[in-house]
């Protein structure tokens, strides 16, 4: 049994940090941006090939985490200003076009430097099998800080999400609201695609939340169900690209197509909600 | 019983890939080298390569099978020369094996001994993805791989003293037979001497020093950096203005590049590759170079 020796920290990781994703899809799904992770993703990219164009050295120098942190920042400074209530185009046309001008950009960042293209996407673009006791613990800690800052501001953060009319009617400054959830959420984002790259934190962000939407509409329910989702997802796709070594699955794909098929789970404990409505349970969505 | 059928079932299944003699536990990088090992090592070795040989060699993607095998390698044959630089230390990291760690007697550097080219004399990254030490595509002069040979001899023997004799004459054979072919590969490129060849990556710069072809005319403008239109179009004047006909192109190369290049040059792409196992017929070091000479010569014979 090779799992608690050599997949000992990427088993860590999948149990402990997708806990913050989860919670940031609910948010994510509720506002509708669902490509916002992808996109301040790219601008931390186009942060690290700035650094490089500088002279800094990618992997090692200080300048490229600085740079990175400061980009993300940016683009939630970014994003919060192109959020209106009530748009003449939807938000996420705008993310997207933030979303290809910051890949463009990188690109013709690169194209100046001396590093390949490749380079900065492995730097950029972890694998969840090679992630080191050292980056679990510091993202950890980092997601034990944010989460703290959510939990205790949780209700004005709920309430800029998903009814920011009455927000406002409160007298919170959405917009102040909407920078912080913007950069925290980069922070978070940011640190997880290093580890394990970018399809598996698209897919803790958002199969988990529309998994816990499709049968629940309580907040606190979707969140049980999100975690539920999220652990058993990162647990089977780990021992079934471990373990099945006649088949040497990648690991981060294995997980991915293990959230499609729980999707599809879900979706069928919530066509049985809909035909017996009385009975709706959630109890069955932790299989 | 029930139990004993299922032992036995799983013994047929992944224990036929393992010889029962077997007594070192080879992990290669690269091809080339993993199928030097099982030529040299013969049935007192079994041997994983962790590249495929159509996968890039300076970008691989993790798999758990990676990790497990070098977990429980008593051996590790690298490229060296910074080529597995971007991939291998965080799959030793994760494989936590000290048998194989830099400077155990388990871990073989292929670069050591040879005399490599193109190390820049001013150690910055102006250069592109230059490896500070050196041209790591040195395999593909079969004197270099004489000399990587002969290396890994001795670090079998040193390890499994009883089977020494086993792999000095399996080193002696090998030595035989890629002396017989030198002759005829050299005969095969000798009336090309001097001609100069484009290539993608500066992947043949020992292949063609070996043989005689000029092999310093890259479609990448610097090592690893995509092609940019202005440098494509220099390249497409120097092969007019050299009359140069044949491009090189390995499998994890963008073939639609070499082929906009050749279609405006009247050129011809040959598909070539630096990993046994990357091209049809190629399992065995020797019959890598063959294949590769063959297409080569081809190319330059039909546009004489």
């Amino acid at each position: 049994m090779d799992l608690l020796t050599l997949w000992l920290w990427p088993l860590v990781a999948l149990c402990v940090l997708p806990a913050a994703l989860v919670y940031f899809g609910l948010h994510v799904v509720g506002r509708g941006i669902i490509f916002v992770d992808l996109a301040l993703a790219q601008i931390a990219a186009l942060g690290i090939a700035t650094a490089v164009l500088l002279g800094a050295d990618a992997e090692h120098g200080k300048l490229p985490y600085v740079l990175a942190i400061t980009f993300t920042i940016a683009g939630a400074a970014l994003f919060t200003f192109t959020r209106f209530r009530h748009p003449r185009v939807p938000h996420e046309a705008i993310i997207g076009i933030i979303y290809i001008v910051a890949a463009a950009a990188a690109t013709m960042v690169l194209s100046r430097t001396a590093a390949g293209d490749e380079e900065i996407k492995n730097l950029l673009v972890g694998n969840i099998l090679l992630v080191s006791k050292g980056e679990v613990i510091r993202t950890a800690l980092l997601y034990l800080v944010v989460g703290a800052f959510h939990y205790a501001l949780r209700h004005k953060f709920h309430l800029i999400s998903f009814d920011p009319d009455e927000a406002e009617r409160q007298g919170l400054n959405v917009r102040l609201w909407d920078f912080l959830f913007y950069a925290s959420f980069g922070l978070v984002v940011t640190s997880f695609v290093r580890i394990a790259g970018v399809y598996l934190v698209f897919s803790y962000l958002i199969v988990p939340a529309v998994c816990g939407a499709l049968i629940s509409s309580r907040a606190a329910v979707r969140l049980g169900i999100g975690w539920a989702v999220a652990l058993t997802a990162g647990l089977t796709g780990l021992v079934l690209s471990t373990e099945w070594q006649s088949m040497d699955l990648p690991t981060g794909p294995t997980i991915v197509c293990t959230f499609g098929l729980l999707l599809i789970v879900c979706g069928g404990v919530a066509y049985a909600q809909m035909r017996r409505p009385q009975r709706g349970g959630i109890a069955v969505a932790e299989e | 019983m029930k139990r004993l059928a299922i032992a036995l079932g799983a013994a047929a299944l992944f224990g036929s890939a393992l010889p029962a003699a077997a007594v070192l536990k080879v992990v290669a990088t690269t091809s080339e080298y993993g199928a030097l090992a099982s030529q040299l090592g013969g049935a007192r070795v079994s041997v994983t390569t962790i590249a495929k040989p159509t996968e890039d060699p300076h970008f691989v993607d993790a798999r758990p099978s990676q990790i497990v095998a070098l977990n429980r390698a008593d051996v590790l044959i690298e490229g060296g020369a910074e080529l597995e630089i971007g991939w291998l230390p965080p799959l030793l990291e994760g494989a936590r094996n000290g048998k194989i760690l830099t400077g155990a007697p388990g871990r073989v550097v292929a670069s050591e001994g040879i005399q490599l080219l193109d190390i820049p004399l001013a150690a910055d990254r102006s250069q592109g993805d230059t490896h500070v030490a050196g041209n790591p595509h040195f395999m593909l002069d079969p004197l270099n791989a004489k000399i990587v040979a002969e290396h890994l001899v001795r670090v079998l023997s040193s390890l499994d003293p009883a089977g020494a004799p086993v792999y000095k004459a399996n080193l002696a054979q090998f030595e035989t037979s890629l002396a017989t072919k030198m002759a005829e590969w050299t005969a095969a490129l000798k009336p090309f001497a001097g001609r100069p060849i484009v290539t993608y990556h500066p992947t043949w710069r020992y292949f063609g020093r070996r043989f005689g072809l000029v092999a310093d005319t890259f479609l990448e403008p610097k090592p690893g950096i995509p092609p940019s239109p202005p440098h494509l179009a220099k390249v497409m004047q120097k092969m007019k203005a050299e009359n140069i006909h044949v491009l090189l192109v390995e499998p994890y190369q963008p073939r639609k590049t070499a082929e906009a290049v050749a279609s405006r040059t009247n050129a011809v792409v040959v598909d070539v590759c630096q990993f046994p196992g990357g091209l049809p017929g190629t399992d065995t070091y020797i019959s890598l170079i063959d294949v590769v000479v063959k297409r080569i010569s081809q190319a330059l014979a039909s546009h004489s």
